[in-house]
């Protein structure tokens, strides 16, 4: 079979977006803003905003007075400074939830934070009036688009994904808004990434402003503090057409070479008069044929791709034969990248296949408990005297199953909570029976080292989560049916924490027996054991722990040896009685195991 | 006499393309009339036509925003229009259907002149023009339907049916395009488009958007229709309509061309959010006349969207007034047309897709023709890339296949396991593999469930395919799949019950049935459902356990009153399934939980259940010996007993596997009556089964003789002789 080409689809969504309308909507709301406050008032320096709501379509524009020259961001004070989070930590933590373990912390210009900043108090009134029903876009030209840009960002961490389309913010010429560390907490979540869509015309400096020459885009070693990074989708535009770009180095370099000098300083009035012929060309032009004829004709679709839209964004003049005016590097940059994106989105990856795979490794360790259930031992206790060849075969099953779930954990957490339902029923079970499974193995190797606590001190992240995110689904538990009885010999302990709390009694035992405790240890073990006993005793209610803990060699059975030698000795008081040890002494413990035992 | 190659095969006589062009414009012209109507020559080798009337109307289109689909559900007439696995119906144009259901099948003369020429066998042709092209089309799909059928033993065949449109609006969805392609129907549509004609385009814009200039489209196409000579329409109005129609086809083709080339970008989501996107897909071959004499000749769905709008896009702006007001008039210029293209015969096919020539200054002789052909529709290398996608696209899903077929081999042998070896190491724990699985106490079981899980994972990876459409369409019609299918689901979805009744799935997630049953079942069971042509839910018996779980939980809880209605529905079935073969007998094995679970039912139920009598199933699959026997006629009825017995299970596909052996069965009869004739006697022994046969028979005992007597001569005595024989046992 031959291999299979690719494709570069950049072309094909920036002509969706324009034919789409959305382009000319939005800037058509910026304009009627603009016209707006043109009229009525002087230039100042606050933000200026606008909802307008059509039948199925909210949109919010934002307008900014100051900086639609790159004087303004350069000379006015400092303008491409940056705010980092720590400090925004303090005066204004909107943007708190971009902070992760993996990204701890970012940076905004400073500037565009003040503008949005100075809105602050009319947020709450701005959100109320966005209808979920309705799609939204949220607009602005210049640092107006940047305020736009801050606002859907915190839009982003209160909508619901799963119930609410995704807005879509739309910028015109805006510059760069912020670090590498925005830029990733972003790029962590494809779906806010796709958010955001900036515009940029190829005679327009204020979106390049703060590239150059601060961020030159071929040194990576200069110092990350201050370096501006894109992200979201840029649609770029040269008389020839249009392109869309996603990925953030191809567009650092796009950004520079297409710029061609337009007349310098322009007033916001220039600046819309730019966009709009931008815009209006690109709706006449999206029904005309283009007229690209500079293509080998074997050259793969891949490449002929990028060049139609380098060609699209003015890079290119159309040429008849193949000569690519010395940009055969950067064509061989954005199809290698282009490739890289292909691959990671992983063509042919399918997330069931590896969960069956690691379903079979389940299943080799049902088989195991099966076997040291019949000699008498458990799972547990086998694990933990780690004495056969199969114990250490375990190890390496149990090894594979904890990398994949944690891993699975991981990306599920990655996943902003409300995205869409957190996983499948099926992906959850799986999940609930490994923990039920394995976990009581950590808790062996836990043991055995000689510590103690594990529920507060040793256990992992991924079991806590696990069963999170069960307790979440689950209704609420009823009496234990007929049928989960006579079932019990094949079940798993519901609680994987069980024999974490077996540990801790036998620890609380030997404290209790041994001399050298002082009164206040005694007493807090009598206490603990006699929580131990309630537990075990509503877990055996509900039919809710496996009959194996009562199999002869079980640690269970060890500290029942060593709890009816404490009671014998009257150290638990004279004649104590409890539902518990009542169970066990009369041995009715053994009609468990058949689903026969009732406790009131 | 010239012909028009169409590829695969494919050839129709050109005349019958003119012929049927005159026709169909014929039958538009006087819709208001007739719906339809028929062309038959007294020639017995000359076709039956039905052409086709459509309708100038605007909710003659667009009947409800934004594009006037509805779902098909009308399981009778369309039973193939849906997507099987997914059970998803096709949506199809709302207006279009309910005038071929009212109009055409509403008139009972249709059927009988249809049904006439089924039973000359002539060549049947349904045509239309314009609208009358989409009810051309679903009176094809409803012929196709019906006339497949084996008991009208029509002959289909690569030229009859055939479905000819011209100009002709979409009809249907993707589902649509998808289901005529897996039933290999699509290649008896043939659809003639014109390079600018608007109107094959008009449905992929939502009515709101051309709302202002349909109605003025539609009065004058109404028009012409009439006299052709004699229409207009304002320029102003043209270009508008053109321009939306064409504005709203250019973001079809750009979304579907992002999906072709595996595009990355989320944007591509939140932007569709904001439009309203046609769900129109083309389905059939397309002939395009490029307007100098070629045509150009493509059948992949996906191409054909994007060459409808790449095809009809402007060079250049200024050209706007011009073709506006030809793709009105080319509407009406097929006749034109297609008299210069048969002259020259000049047909290109675009097919491999993803070999095409992506510049069009290309010079190598042997794609200069097709080169020449993408120039003259106006192709520039970014329309070129987007035909090229969706080949490298359908190459890539046939690829998929490839792999997938590949692991058969995997599954077979998997199978084969369960078959064999473990079913065979249930019998000698006295166990049904369901019970066996549920106890799980041996390595076997260990086995068995790493197999079920393999299998599991080689059949999720296709389900996930088929979900995102991702194999060629013709998969689920496939019949080794369909086959494999239906076998893994009988064999192993017992297994996955009895994992999640041994789990107690039920309590934390629900009934198996509703909340647990894995797609890979649901999938495969449509698929013999529909391959079979059975009702929907019909071929239950893989779920077979589930239910028996749920009744016994119901049972345990309600006490048998109240579901008896169920079990009495369960009992049919399983006497149904068994009798059939579908069902494994080791259900009735006293160990199993079914059987342990029906012994407690209510003593009167069981005494008058319709499974009380699967016992001869029971000694089949327990490998036992089996003796019929019987004295006088009691000894005639075992012997048809035998007789059944080994027409029955002596078949070597007889999914019983039982030993027929020298003493096993055997029929025992004393004193019994003649049975059957000469024929009867000389079948047994030409099977070679006349040795299971023992008949005793006393020296004076008259009853074997009786019959050789006629009933007449001994009519007196016999009442008598039959009275005694009865009172004296």
């Amino acid at each position: 079979m031959s291999q299979n080409h690719l494709f570069s689809s950049g072309l094909e969504l920036a002509n969706l977006v324009v034919s789409s309308g959305v382009l000319y909507h939005s800037w058509a709301a910026v304009r009627d803003l603009y016209s707006e406050i043109n009229q009525n008032e002087q230039p100042s320096l606050s933000v200026r905003y606008k909802i307008s709501q059509q039948p199925n379509c909210t949109t919010i524009a934002f307008f900014t007075w100051s900086a639609c020259s790159k004087d303004y961001i350069i000379q006015g004070g400092g303008g491409e400074d940056l705010v980092s989070s720590s400090t925004l930590k303090e005066s204004f933590p909107l943007f708190e939830f971009l902070c992760t373990k993996t990204n701890p912390k970012f940076s905004i210009n400073k500037a565009a934070l003040e503008l949005f900043a100075s809105i602050r108090d009319s947020l709450p009134s701005l959100k109320s009036q966005i209808d979920n029903s309705k799609v939204l876009i949220i607009t602005g030209k210049s640092l107006g688009g940047s305020v736009a840009t801050l606002f859907t960002l915190w839009l982003l961490e209160t909508i619901d994904f799963s119930i609410t389309k995704r807005p879509l913010c739309i910028t015109f010429g805006s510059p760069l808004i912020g670090d590498n560390g925005l830029q990733n907490a972003i790029l962590e979540y494809p779906t806010w990434n796709s958010c955001f869509l900036h515009v940029v015309s190829d005679q327009d400096p204020v979106p390049r402003v703060l590239i150059s020459p601060h961020n030159p885009p071929a040194t990576e070693s200069a110092s990350q503090t201050n370096v501006y990074k894109p992200f979201g989708t840029f649609l770029l535009y040269s008389e020839f057409g249009c392109g869309c770009f996603k990925d953030s180095q191809t567009i650092l370099e796009l950004l520079m070479a297409t710029y061609s000098e337009g007349p310098g300083n322009q007033n916001s009035n220039q600046v819309l008069e730019l966009y709009k012929k931008i815009v209006e060309f690109l709706n006449r032009k999206v029904i005309c044929g283009d007229t690209t004829g500079l293509l080998q004709w074997t050259t793969p679709p891949l490449r002929a791709g990028i060049i139609i839209q380098l060609v699209a964004i003015g890079l290119m003049r159309p040429q008849p034969q193949g000569q690519n005016n010395g940009l055969d590097n950067l064509i061989t940059k954005i199809e290698k990248q282009e490739m890289e994106l292909v691959m990671s989105k992983g063509l042919g990856f399918n997330p069931s296949k590896t969960l069956n795979e690691i379903k079979i490794n389940m299943a080799f360790f049902e088989w195991y408990k099966k076997c040291f259930k019949e000699k008498g031992i458990g799972y547990y206790d086998s694990f933990k005297n780690g004495s056969s060849q199969t114990d250490i075969e375990v190890v390496k099953f149990k090894t594979i199953l904890a990398h994949y779930w944690e891993g699975e954990v991981n990306e599920a957490e990655k996943k902003p909570q409300k995205e869409g339902a957190p996983f499948r029923t099926g992906w959850l079970g799986a999940g609930t029976n490994f923990r039920r499974m394995i976990e009581p193995l950590d808790i062996a190797e836990y043991y055995k080292k000689g510590l103690k606590d594990y529920i507060n001190q040793g256990r992992p992240k991924h079991y806590k989560q696990l069963e999170q995110w069960l307790k979440v689904t689950e209704k609420t538990a009823s009496n234990p049916s007929q049928l989960k009885k006579q079932n019990v010999a094949s079940s798993l302990t519901e609680d994987s924490c069980f024999w974490a709390h077996v540990e801790e009694a036998l620890i609380s035992c030997k404290l209790l027996s041994s001399r050298e405790s002082s009164t206040g240890e005694k007493e807090l073990s009598k206490h603990n054991l006699i929580e131990f006993e309630n537990y075990v005793l509503s877990l055996m209610k509900n039919y809710a722990v496996s009959p194996e803990i009562f199999l002869p060699q079980s640690s269970f059975m060890l500290w029942w040896k060593e709890y009816e030698e404490i009671i014998r000795k009257g150290i638990m008081g004279a004649s104590y009685y409890s539902p518990l040890t009542d169970l066990m002494k009369n041995r009715s413990y053994q009609n468990y195991a058949t689903g026969d035992l009732e406790i009131p | 006499m010239a012909s028009l190659n169409l590829g695969e095969n494919i050839e129709i006589d050109t005349e019958l393309i003119k012929k049927a062009y005159s026709l169909a414009v014929k039958a538009h012209s006087k819709s208001s009339e007739k719906a339809y109507n028929v062309e038959e020559s007294r020639r017995s080798s000359d076709p039956v036509i039905f052409s086709f009337s459509g309708c100038w109307s605007e909710n003659g289109w667009y009947d409800g925003e934004p594009f006037g689909v509805t779902e098909i559900n009308l399981p009778l007439l369309f039973p193939s229009l849906r997507s099987i696995g997914v059970n998803e119906n096709a949506l199809v144009n709302k207006a279009f259907l309910q005038r071929f259901v009212d109009k055409i099948l509403g008139n009972s003369d249709f059927d009988r002149e249809v049904q006439k020429a089924v039973k000359k066998n002539k060549q049947i042709l349904f045509i239309g023009h314009s609208s009358g092209g989409s009810i051309a089309n679903l009176a094809t799909i409803w012929f196709l339907e019906k006339y497949i059928k084996p008991e009208y033993n029509y002959k289909i065949s690569p030229s009859s049916p055939l479905c000819v449109t011209f100009g002709c609006p979409l009809t249907g969805n993707h589902i649509f395009s998808h289901a005529l392609r897996r039933e290999n129907w699509s290649r008896y549509f043939i659809h003639f488009v014109m390079r600018y004609d608007i109107v094959p385009r008009i449905l992929l814009a939502p009515i709101s958007s051309i709302k202002l200039e349909f109605q003025k489209v539609l009065q004058f196409l109404n028009a012409k229709s009439v006299n052709l000579a004699h229409a207009s329409i304002d320029n102003f109005d043209a270009s508008n309509f053109y321009m939306k129609v064409m504005k709203n086809a250019s973001s079809v083709a750009s979304h579907a061309a992002c999906n072709l080339m595996g595009n990355t970008n989320l944007l591509l989501e939140t932007v569709s959010n904001f439009i309203p996107l046609s769900p129109y897909k083309p389905f059939g071959t397309y002939v395009f006349c490029t307007g100098n004499g070629k045509l150009v000749i493509l059948r992949n769905p996906d191409a054909v969207l994007q060459l409808l709008f790449f095809s009809s896009q402007l060079c250049r702006e200024e050209e706007c007034t011009d073709i506006a007001q030809r793709s009105l008039q080319q509407h009406f210029g097929y006749d034109n047309e297609l008299q210069d293209c048969f002259q020259m015969l000049n047909e290109v096919h675009l097919e491999p897709l993803e070999q095409l020539p992506l510049s069009s200054d290309t010079t190598s002789s042997d794609i200069a023709t097709i080169n020449s052909a993408l120039n003259d529709l106006g192709l520039s290398t970014r329309a070129r890339l987007c035909l090229c996608a969706a080949g490298e696209l359908e190459k890539r899903k046939i690829g998929n296949k490839e792999s997938i077929d590949l692991k058969k081999p995997d599954i077979e042998k998997a199978m084969k396991y369960l078959e064999e070896d473990y079913q065979l190491n249930c019998r000698h724990r006295d166990l049904g593999c369901y019970d066996a699985f549920k106890l799980q106490e041996t390595s076997k079981d260990f086995d068995a469930n790493v197999k079920r899980l393999e299998l599991a994972g080689i059949w999720d990876e296709i389900i996930e395919m088929l979900k995102r459409y991702e194999l060629p369409d013709a998969f689920e019609g496939l019949r080794d799949w369909v086959l494999l299918g239906t076998r893994y689901r009988r064999l192993v979805e017992p297994l996955d019950i009895a994992n999640y009744y041994r789990h107690l799935k039920n309590e934390d997630t629900g009934a198996y049935m509703i909340r647990g049953r894995p797609k890979r079942y649901r999938f495969t069971q449509r698929w013999r459902e529909h391959a079979e042509r059975m009702p929907a839910e019909s071929s239950g018996e893989s779920c077979f356990w589930a239910k028996v779980e749920e009744l016994r939980i119901k049972i345990s809880s309600q006490g048998f009153e109240p579901i008896k209605e169920e079990v009495l529905l369960l009992e049919a079935h399983v006497q149904n399934w068994i009798n059939l073969g579908e069902l494994s007998g080791d259900v009735l094995l006293e160990k199993s939980t079914f059987k342990k679970w029906w012994e407690d039912l209510p003593r009167e139920h069981k005494l008058t259940s319709c499974i009380k009598d699967l016992k001869v199933r029971k000694a089949v699959t327990e490998k036992k010996q089996i003796l019929f026997t019987g004295h006088s006629i009691g000894g005639s009825i075992a012997n048809l007993a035998t007789i059944w017995f080994l027409e029955k299970y002596l078949r070597s596909d007889s999914p019983d596997n039982y030993k027929i052996s020298p003493s096993s069965p055997l029929c025992v009869t004393f004193g019994c009556p003649l049975t059957g004739n000469h024929i009867f006697s000389h079948a047994l022994r030409r099977e070679n089964w006349a040795r299971y046969f023992i008949h005793f028979v006393m020296r004076y005992d008259i009853i074997p003789r009786i019959l050789l007597a006629p009933v007449s001569s001994i009519l007196l005595e016999f009442q008598r002789v039959l009275q005694f024989l009865n009172e004296n046992p």
